[in-house]
């Protein structure tokens, strides 16, 4: 696999493949379905209200922050966490939408209870974060995002066709699709929340998910030059070819983009809590893993398929298969089976007899390989 | 771009790229303000934002100009109350302000829409049956705190008038979700028939809408800012103690030329003092001199602020308002007055601050996110390209060095700001940045299985991964660009960003990449041309079987021929 020659054959069991994917798109559109999303509150609409965990008279505790926020408006927040860790260690309370008199109020019994340490090492009621979400933004924002996706989708396909072509666009336009619902499915299965950020992330994802499905055609399409002029393999082989020949790069691509995702996502984590670079690195942390899937095991095989509807396609494929069994019968005068001692002897004979000719150079250039030999995209044409 | 190696010359394109970086950071240093650093948005540097998002009455898309001229009274409202490097942007139908620092709780309710209007009072009921009687205007009950009649930075949703149509939303839904509720709210409680001349029916109008108003503390009002002037209105006022019925609207707001907030000693409370334009002073005239003994009511939002008692015909274009106001309610509404009605309702989306503290933990944050990223796809690197490692190492930095300038510049040209999903997305780019090195460099590893040494590999790797950097970038700046062009909220930042690494990211590997890896394939020292050094050595030893293979199995065929 590292230098590229690894032969996995992806192709031949895309049957294989396309069941696989057609129950993980099952799996998340049931999920989506039935269990939803867990919403973040710009979708739900609510205040937030953030202070750093330390304070004038040492470490603030969860149940003081509660207790502050109740003696404040006569009801506890909806949800208390501390994020973070160490001098950047925060507590996040969230409520019901409140108004700007409230969060006032709220503000200003923290700082009389708690006195939380702002930047300057005093205690301010400045140190207090405050943002309060009215529930029609989040709608608003991913209102914006489906826009955003639809423009994107057709520029898209207007790209590729003309870079490309028409098959290659349907299969790219498919398996982002796919990378679409599955990263929004992932997204509802494991309860991951959504927020705006989110959205975001997910058009992002499609860059790159595209990015690499380019990456791999652009190899297809290198490998497919002439081929219906030649009868050496058929299309799926060379997409097979094209596919193994991109896999390291593909997964060094993706190797390569995950690396600052997940310093991203750990890094924020660690000391801010939850937030927009948290939401923004994972939602691409997987949208990545599975866009670089789709362009491999998807994508290609689509196209395959799709190509193979062409009648010249077809005939060339049949062509290939005629060569073959005629270049097969010519060399060991019939089908070559390894389990009889008497043919693999003699093919051992042959291969020595090739050793010995070796030293003799060759008289023309035009020499036909053999059928096991590795393509050399150099080859000249033939008819 | 030269098409071989014969014909590039790697020093000029180098060249020429320390060129281009000189010549930006030339333009940081010693242009401006000269300080090399972006401009930071408040969530990376502490600071107040309120989206304001526009509504129009009949839920359809509010027009440029209005958008525009929102924009330019709320940047007028904003002067006003003086807190420097504010800035009001339109984002979409939104009006984004931006307020720096640490004053900007005020900016949250600049987004009231304030629009004003008179109506003449028809008939008024106290809310609750235990609530006083006294005359309407002079000495209403405070049933609810003060705040309640400010729509704030909390939103629509919340410390709006309490006023419910019959079956309308729960309060926690904002009337900009739709038209319905505002049209079902209009159907009742602007009924033409309230005022027209058939008693019977104009009486059952009023109980009916009457009854629909609860006037409850703390419901949103959906028809909040978008009455029709032309009708009559039923409502609230005097915070929430008293129910009106009014009549069409008739003098608006516009007509406004001046307010000041004062204290009126005779009555011992705050008030608002109104000049008016020439004609809005003579309808103001003729008004009070026809109607003297009876109501009139100042609308402000749909919701009743006072409705003095006219006692006699006020000529000469200034007028009082007096309600239950604190010093800072007088303040707040002939500020609001003062600067302008503004011709679209707003719901505040999002209003956020952000402490210094916070602000300063997320840019450390991304900073050391940003380092981690690029260091690991620097050991990465090296660990599998070796030499050429060093190259994308080189390259990357030069990456970073441009887009740092360019942040700075165009933070000083442009005002773009950076704020934390413009820093992510500079994060991601790294990765997207690598990806075309590493796009050139299997090309290049391709070339070599091939059977090609390392010399005579690159201008052919080059000229074919060209073609696949160049279509794989394109549709990455395609994603970006449709992004910042279509998104809204944080999605610019992150977009811009995005876009810009990318393009940026052609031009090094055009300029630096491409011309370090001609310049060390053509050089004759043998440490640098070994391919082990190169992380080529394996694919190399490959190539080198193959080409064996091949000339043997030639070989054979030949013999068989």
């Amino acid at each position: 696999m590292y230098v590229g020659t690894g032969a996995l054959d992806i192709i031949g069991v895309r049957k294989r493949w396309y069941l696989a994917f057609a129950l993980l798109v099952l799996v998340c559109l049931g999920s989506m379905i039935f269990r939803g999303f867990h919403l973040g509150i710009e979708f739900e609409g609510g205040t937030q209200i953030q202070l750093p965990a330390r304070g004038a008279q040492g470490e603030i505790t969860q149940s003081q922050v509660i207790g502050s926020f109740q003696k404040a408006l006569g009801e506890q927040p909806a949800e208390t966490q501390q994020v973070g860790a160490g001098a950047s260690a925060t507590f996040q309370l969230r409520s019901e939408a409140l108004d700007a008199a409230s969060v006032e109020k709220v503000k200003k019994q923290l700082f009389t209870d708690l006195a939380p340490i702002g930047s300057n090492g005093q205690p301010s009621e400045r140190a207090i974060s405050d943002s309060a979400v009215s529930a029609s933004w989040g709608g608003e924002i991913s209102r914006q995002a489906l826009i955003a996706l639809g423009v994107f989708l057709v520029a898209v396909v207007i790209f590729l066709a003309i870079y490309f072509d028409t098959r290659m666009a349907a299969a790219a336009l498919i398996s982002l699709l796919h990378d679409i619902l599955v990263t929004a499915g992932l997204y509802s299965l494991v309860g991951f929340e959504v927020t705006p950020a989110t959205v975001i992330g997910l058009l992002t994802i499609l860059g790159f998910s595209l990015y690499d499905t380019v990456v791999v055609f652009d190899k297809v399409r290198e490998n497919t030059r002439g081929l219906l002029g030649l009868s050496r393999r058929t299309y799926g082989e060379a997409a097979n070819l094209a596919l193994n020949q991109t896999l390291m790069r593909s997964f060094n691509t993706a190797f390569i983009a995950l690396l600052p995702i997940l310093g991203l996502l750990i890094v924020g984590s660690i000391l801010l809590g939850s937030g927009t670079l948290q939401d923004l690195a994972l939602v691409q942390l997987i949208g990545t893993l599975v866009g670089v899937l789709s362009s491999v095991a998807l994508a290609t095989p689509l196209l395959v398929d799709f190509k193979m509807r062409d009648p010249k396609y077809r005939q060339q494929a049949e062509r290939v298969r005629a060569r073959r069994a005629k270049a097969a019968s010519r060399e060991t005068g019939g089908d070559f089976d390894a389990n009889d001692d008497d043919q693999l002897a003699a093919e051992l004979r042959k291969e020595k007899a090739y050793a010995a000719a070796a030293g003799v150079p060759a008289r023309t250039p035009k020499a036909r390989p053999r059928p096991s030999a590795k393509p050399r995209p150099s080859a000249k044409k033939k008819r | 771009m030269a098409p071989s190696a014969g014909h590039l010359r790697p020093g000029r394109y180098l060249a020429f790229f320390a060129l281009l970086v000189v010549a930006l950071y030339a333009l940081v240093f010693f242009t401006g303000d000269g300080k090399p650093t972006p401009k930071l948005g408040i969530d990376l540097q502490g600071g107040t934002r309120v989206t304001l998002t526009a509504r129009t009455p009949d839920g359809g898309q509010p027009t440029r100009d209005q958008l525009n001229q929102a924009r330019q009274i709320i940047e007028t409202r904003v002067n006003g109350i003086g807190v420097g490097g504010t800035n009001v942007v339109l984002d979409g139908n939104n009006v984004v302000i931006t307020v720096p620092g640490e004053q900007g709780d005020q900016a949250k309710n600049l987004g009231r829409t304030a629009k004003l209007g008179f109506r003449e009072v028809i008939t008024s009921q106290p809310n609750t049956p235990a609530g006083p009687q006294g005359q309407p205007g002079t000495s209403p009950s405070p049933s609810a705190p003060p705040a309640t009649g400010q729509p704030g930075g909390g939103g629509g949703a919340e410390g709006a008038p309490a006023q419910q149509p019959p079956g309308s939303a729960p309060p926690s839904s904002s009337a900009g979700d739709g038209q319905t509720p505002v049209e079902q709210a209009r159907k009742v409680r602007q009924n033409p028939d309230l005022t027209g001349s058939d008693q019977a029916k104009a009486q059952a109008a009023q109980q009916a809408a009457l009854a629909a108003l609860t006037c409850a503390p703390n419901a949103a009002d959906p028809l909040e800012g978008n009455d029709l002037p032309n009708q009559p209105l039923v409502t609230c006022g005097d915070k929430d103690a008293t129910k009106y019925v009014l009549g069409p609207e008739f003098l608006p707001g516009t007509e406004i030329s001046d307010a000041n907030s004062g204290y009126d000693q005779q009555r011992g409370q705050w008030v608002v003092d109104l000049t008016f334009k020439g004609a809005g002073g003579k309808t103001w005239g003729d008004f009070t001199s026809s109607h003297v003994g009876k109501q009139a009511a100042f609308v402000l939002d749909t919701d009743v602020v006072s409705a003095p008692t006219i006692q006699g015909a006020i000529l000469g274009g200034n007028t009082q308002i007096t309600g239950q106001f604190t010093q800072g309610d007088a303040k707040n509404l002939a500020d609001i007055l003062k600067y302008g009605s503004l011709p679209l309702s707003f719901d505040s989306s999002d209003a956020t601050t952000v402490s210094a503290t916070l602000g300063l933990a997320s840019l450390e944050a991304g900073l050391i996110a940003g380092a981690v990223g690029l260091i690991v796809v620097f050991i990465y690197c090296l660990f599998y390209y070796r030499l050429l490692g060093i190259l994308t190492i080189w390259s990357l930095a030069m990456a970073e060095l441009l887009v740092y300038a360019v942040l700075v510049l165009l933070g000083r040209w442009i005002g773009y700001t950076l704020d934390l999903a413009g820093v992510a997305g500079l994060i991601i780019a790294i990765g997207i940045t690598a990806d075309s090195f590493v796009i050139y460099f299997e090309r290049l590893k391709d070339e070599i299985r091939e059977g090609r040494t390392f010399r005579s590999a690159v201008p052919r790797g080059w000229t074919r991964a060209r073609r696949t950097i160049l279509a794989s970038d394109a549709v990455s700046f395609l994603a970006a660009a449709i992004l910042y062009i279509i998104a809204v909220g944080d999605v610019q930042g992150f977009a811009f960003t995005l876009g810009m690494s990318t393009l940026l990211d052609l031009v090094v590997v055009y300029l630096v990449t491409h011309p370090l890896v001609a310049m060390v394939s053509t050089a004759r020292s043998k440490f640098l041309s070994n391919p082990r050094n190169l992380g080529l050595g394996s694919v190399q030893r490959m190539g080198a079987q193959r080409k064996a293979a091949r000339s043997a199995a030639r070989r054979t065929n030949v013999k068989e021929a």
